[in-house]
């Protein structure tokens, strides 16, 4: 996760960590909470950014590449009165809603930009919307299924929160990239070809505790 | 590693009115939890209602103070924004499941932090805070 972000990153000129990092540079990296490294965490950075939602009437006259919001989600989850299960993240609520709404499945999305506070986070969420089988979102990671170049589904191609900028509300950043991409305005290194669908998750709190998931799906005009 | 060498902080509690049997219970050395009296369900973190059945009929029950360790990490780094473990070393952080049900947040004490695992039996031990409250802990049942 951390190793395919940081390939990303080098094409981000904005990007706080732009320099490409191995496996082993992960893992030499000092160990802050076993298991996350350093590496495994996202930077601490300002940034702010904004969306303009539309009707269709009023986005029509603006002269840019169109975004459809096709489906949302969201979902919060607690301790459970004393039974809290950390396998799992609200994502596997946000996303079916997000899915049923959009009318499409996994297989389908074409682009995902998924809320990394750490590389954990992104695990856990990539296999609750149901990218991978539950318990198998490692082997997805380390085939290479994050990359923008022949992964199967490219993610965070910004470098996300863990190369490139982490600002309190990480949602905005994943709500850009996954524009940009549907526009076709990421940079042409990570731009994912003859995209259709996009899939922008955020997750707020705290994975241990209590937390919320909000799943959105983004689509080209004729989508 | 050995046993950790600093040790660590125990920070007082914001006691509220209602919970306060809670921590009362902790000054002297029990665990209490409170056990809706309608359905029978624990109740955890203590709160004066059922989240299972909306009743307000909640009494406290001692409990056994064993558990097994639900989940865990070895905090390396301190937490930055809390002054009291800025400089705690290293700790272990954890979930631990009460024999009576309930997975609480806590830690896991007297023992070489690299030493404990999933599933590990567990005792109650408290800190006091100095202050008429007690943090609930545990260490490795039989010394590790």
């Amino acid at each position: 996760m951390k190793v395919a972000a940081s390939e990303h990153a080098q094409y981000n000129p904005h990007a706080l960590l732009p320099k490409p990092v191995s496996v082993d540079d992960v893992l030499n990296s000092p160990m802050l909470s076993d298991p996350l490294h350093r590496m495994d965490s996202c930077v601490v950075t300002d940034g702010g950014g904004a969306v303009i939602i539309a009707s269709p009437e009023v986005a029509r006259r603006i002269n840019r590449p169109r975004v459809k919001v096709l489906g949302h989600g969201e979902a919060p989850k607690h301790t459970a009165n004393g039974h809290i299960d950390l396998t799992y993240t609200g994502a596997r609520w946000s996303g079916p809603r997000a899915f049923e709404e959009a009318g499409c499945k996994p297989a389908d999305i074409d682009y995902a930009s998924i809320y990394d506070s750490f590389t954990i986070t992104v695990l856990e969420t990539i296999e609750d919307l149901g990218f991978c089988e539950k318990g198998k979102g490692g082997q997805f990671v380390a085939d290479g299924g994050l990359r923008a170049r022949g992964g199967k589904l490219p993610v965070n191609t910004d470098g996300g929160g863990l190369c490139n900028n982490h600002p309190g509300m990480g949602g905005m950043m994943k709500v850009l990239e996954g524009v940009r991409q549907v526009r076709g305005e990421a940079h042409p290194e990570v731009q994912v070809k003859d995209l259709e669908l996009a899939l922008v998750h955020g997750t707020g709190g705290s994975l241990g505790t209590r937390m919320a998931s909000a799943t959105l799906i983004l689509g080209v005009e004729d989508a | 590693m050995t046993v950790s060498e600093k040790t660590l902080p125990a920070p007082a509690p914001s006691v509220l009115p209602e919970v306060k049997p809670f921590w009362d219970a902790t000054a002297e050395g029990r665990l209490v939890l409170p056990k809706c009296t309608e359905c029978g369900t624990f109740i955890w973190f203590p709160r004066p209602f059922c989240p299972a059945c909306a009743s307000t009929s909640v009494e406290w029950v001692q409990a056994s103070g064993r558990g097994t360790v639900y989940s865990y990490t070895v905090n390396r780094r301190g937490v930055a924004d809390m002054s009291a473990y800025r400089e705690a070393g290293v700790y272990v952080l954890a979930y631990v499941e009460l024999e009576e049900g309930p997975r609480i947040m806590t830690n896991i004490v007297e023992c070489d932090p690299d030493s404990v695992r999933v599933g590990q039996k567990v005792e109650l031990v408290f800190h006091d805070t100095g202050q008429g409250t007690a943090l609930a802990r545990f260490k490795p049942t039989g010394g590790g």
